[in-house]
């Protein structure tokens, strides 16, 4: 029987209940403040529930378990970071930040320095971040749209964007509280039964980590014959397969394939040996390949040599007929190899598709592009060692992680429903505690996903081992249903964080730029009518983004809001709040040169990552350009000290006044909310 | 015990400021040493905590880095530092967030009236009552504990 049609069934009752919730709670949404801050009404247990559903992204619900699967133990820093960023959080922002009565982080900028243009610098930098953090999610509904019913890209981002986008400007905050705290649920659900099913069938998550321990130098096998879809150069650095250098691997193109380029996986050191000629050979014709798997280590006599002066040339197009061996060969320098630790050092050739390509592995080899059991249990593997420093690769990437979601303005935005300082800080640790059950998670879907599903990694698709991972049960039917849920958790990850965007920039268009600098004498109902066109206007710019961005890893682009956010509104909350003498320059040239420059960093680096830029650069400072938070952060901090201190007479008066409503306790009468209660009809 | 409720505490303690009858009388010096004395502990504390905090979270590279072998002892399955990142450290993290916030709400009852944060002594609840619009002197009462006294009636 066909099930695969199930996971339809529960993505499309996701949607359904999105949209009913929405309604339901649309109802109860009467004033301008439920429309922007949800009436400051919202529990602790509401709204701690909602932030974490809105928090929990596509990156978060498939990214992290897809790295972890990809990279090992470095990839734990991921949700470590995500959210115990909530501790900063909490310890330093929250509670200043609510009592300060401002609904959104313009507001703080400009109340905080009597400063109109400072707000409009803030609101850009919200709608710039809001837009790049829209990005991945629109991806992620397209990918999984199409991983699960084959549909086109688009579609996903149609049926995703549409939805939320009705469901905000229906209802606003209020109504999209009450949809994100119960995606929230569904998405604990939907990461968490399902893995217990498999860990009851195929063992838990020591014992796997414990088997993949056992024999430091293996790697994941290729046990039966595996034809996979493997990307093209448009999706580079995801074209590339990297064979394994314990053996031969046996590929065939049933279709035939065009290759951009062969070179070895190891990166050639200077002064080595280029690739030599006889490290991919053609073998043997299709049908004759698999019978009899090859002994591994052996070396064949090839029957055609490709290539010559040392350098091998994949033939451009492989034929259908083709069938090839790929050859692990010893790194030479001068013709002399080269020993580590008294073993030869061995790569392996890496190939580059031109254009996306089906392939069919042969059994009996091991699975390109998966890191050794040694590499990937312990830390300072292949994520962070990929520059050669991964201890400063690691603390950087710790900084961007905590400091950034510390500044994410769609998550700050919510702070502001909860009626108080003291219930804001409470919202912030019940949120650590949802969010630290749900991410414990993750890690287990990369371990199973080791052992159970590792032909994800030959054609780099490990981001969807949330998805397809349940489908390796015996049982095609419960592995459709489990497959079903996660999809819908998947769903429910893009819905809720796109839904807290349009949020956040619709409140800020409205709020801020509307209500605030077009026409400030505007009423509460054109107000609303304002967010009504804002979001819709958002939402159909965030969908034409997303299809514009099919090609862009989802975990890179959310790093990219992640860098912006720690080196621009982290440092200027945190300054900010606990500061008095920091200035309107210090703080908005701080902000903007702290954002500016991560982001010209990461761009530089992706452009790199895709070698759209051929620029030599020192592995040190491709390093700090991935992941700049470690330099950018400090950057920001120290430009607002060093212009605050020149510009000192710019200080607002009334500076002392300010830092009592930022901290005094509301008992003490000095906390004022920004917008009086006007009921908007 | 006579009934003088307190209308101002007892309707919202979290949305009625109860103290803040005499705020106007504040000069800008007097709020300057209020904001200094008040942000002084909170950010003691949050420092505090945060020191705690980076010292574990970058206290794991480096340990990692310098010790392997420990990092790498088998337990439960898991390698040790496996085990703490990927499970304890939420937990860990989540006291850290516990005691944070019993402090912060214990600095914030110290601190919420003025009149205690500047050493000043409370004022008399009697007078406070009717005292709202027009406000003679606020050192007039000299009761200890004005804060604990005006909870309990």
């Amino acid at each position: 029987m066909n099930s695969s049609y199930i996971p339809l069934i529960f993505v499309i009752l996701i949607i359904v209940a999105t949209v009913w919730i929405g309604i339901a709670a649309t109802r109860a949404s009467q004033t301008a403040s439920d429309f922007f801050v949800a009436g400051r009404s919202v529990g602790v247990f509401w709204n701690a529930s909602a932030i974490s559903g809105e928090y929990l992204s596509a990156a978060s619900f498939m990214g992290i378990a897809g790295m972890l699967m990809r990279t090992g133990y470095d990839a734990l820093w991921y949700p470590v970071g995500y959210a115990t960023g909530y501790l900063f959080l909490l310890l330093f922002i929250a509670g200043p930040l609510r009592r300060f009565g401002a609904y959104t982080i313009p507001d703080f900028a400009e109340g905080r320095f009597d400063s109109p243009l400072f707000r409009k610098i803030a609101v850009t930098f919200v709608l710039f971040i809001g837009l790049f953090y829209t990005m991945p999610q629109m991806k992620g509904a397209g990918v999984t749209m199409s991983a699960i019913m084959g549909w086109h890209y688009s579609i996903g981002i149609l049926v995703v964007g549409a939805v939320i986008t009705f469901n905000v400007a229906l209802g606003g905050m209020k109504g999209i509280t009450v949809v994100q705290a119960f995606q929230y649920w569904a998405k604990l659900f939907a990461i968490s039964a399902p893995l217990f099913v498999l860990m009851t069938v195929y063992g838990g998550y020591s014992t796997k980590l414990m088997e993949n321990r056992a024999n430091p130098a293996d790697v994941p096998r290729i046990t039966k014959e595996t034809t996979l879809n493997f990307k093209g150069a448009k999706d580079a650095p995801a074209n590339a397969v990297a064979f394994s250098s314990l053996s031969d691997t046996l590929i065939t193109f049933p279709d035939g394939a065009t290759i951009a380029k062969a070179s070895p996986s190891r990166k050639p050191l200077p002064g080595e040996d280029k690739m030599p000629a006889d490290a991919v050979t053609k073998w043997g014709e299709i049908g004759t390949v698999f019978d009899s798997p090859l002994p591994r280590g052996k070396a064949h006599a090839p029957e055609t040599r490709m290539g010559n002066l040392g350098v091998v040339t994949f033939p451009a197009t492989a034929k259908p007929s083709d069938a090839w061996a790929i050859h692990p060969f010893g790194v030479t320098k001068a013709g002399m190899p080269i020993f580590k630790d008294s073993k030869a050092i061995k790569t392996a050739p890496k190939i580059e598709f031109e254009t996306a390509a089906k392939a069919t592995l042969a059994p009996g080899g091991y699975f390109p592009n998966a890191p050794n059991n040694k590499t990937w249990s312990n830390p300072f593997g292949t994520l962070t060692s990929k520059h050669g420093y991964p201890l400063l690769y690691t603390y950087s990437l710790i900084i961007a992680l905590v400091c950034g979601t510390a500044g994410l303005p769609h998550i700050l935005v919510r702070f502001y429903t909860n009626p108080d300082g003291r219930s804001a800080k409470r919202t912030a640790m019940l949120v650590m505690i949802m969010l630290g059950c749900f991410y414990v998670f993750t890690p287990m879907w990369g371990t199973l996903g080791r052992s159970l599903l590792p032909e994800l990694y030959a054609n780099n698709t490990t981001d969807s081992v949330v998805i397809k991972l349940p489908t390796v049960l015996e049982n095609k039917l419960l592995g459709q249903i489990l497959s079903g849920i996660t999809s819908a958790g998947a769903f429910a990850a893009f819905m809720s964080t796109f839904s807290g965007l349009l949020v956040s920039m619709s409140g800020a268009m409205a709020h801020d730029i509307y209500g605030k600098i077009l026409r400030p004498n505007a009423s509460p109902e054109s107000r609303l009518k304002a967010f009504k066109f804002a979001a819709v206007g958002f939402g159909a710019a965030a969908m034409v983004l997303g299809l514009l961005v099919e090609s862009f890893d989802i975990n890179m682009m959310v790093g990219w809001a992640f860098a912006i956010a720690a080196a621009s509104y982290f440092p200027l909350l945190l300054i900010g709040s606990w500061w008095r003498g920091l200035t309107k320059y210090g703080a908005a040239i701080g902000m903007l040169t702290g954002g500016t420059c991560s982001l010209v960093a990461i761009v530089l680096s992706m452009l790199l990552d895709k070698k759209i830029l051929t620029w030599e650069v020192s592995p040190i400072v491709r390093t700090l350009m991935e992941q700049p938070a470690i330099w950018g952060v400090p950057l920001a901090i120290g430009i607002m000290i060093i212009v605050s201190k020149l510009t000192k007479p710019h200080l607002p008066p009334d500076v002392a006044m300010k830092m009592l409503r930022l901290h005094a306790p509301e008992e003490m009468g000095f906390s004022k909310d920004y917008i009086e209660e006007k009921p908007a009809h | 015990m006579a009934k003088l409720p307190d209308k101002l505490v007892e309707e919202s303690p979290q949305f009625m400021p109860k103290n803040s009858s005499h705020l106007s009388q504040l000069s800008s010096a007097d709020h300057e040493r209020l904001a200094h004395a008040v942000m002084r502990r909170q950010s003691l504390l949050s420092l505090r905590v945060a020191a705690v905090f980076i010292v574990v979270i970058f206290g794991v590279p480096l340990f990692n880095h310098f010790l392997p072998e420990i990092a790498a002892t088998p337990i439960l399955g898991f390698t040790a530092t496996w085990l703490f990142l990927g499970v304890l450290f939420f937990p860990l993290a989540c006291l850290l967030a516990a005691y944070f916030i019993r402090e912060s709400n214990r600095i914030e009852e110290e601190c919420s009236d003025w009149r205690t944060v500047l050493g000043e002594p409370p004022p008399n609840p009697l007078l406070r009552k009717e005292g709202e619009s027009h406000t003679p002197s606020p050192y007039e009462g000299e009761g200890r504990g004005g804060v604990d006294e005006r909870g309990k009636l």
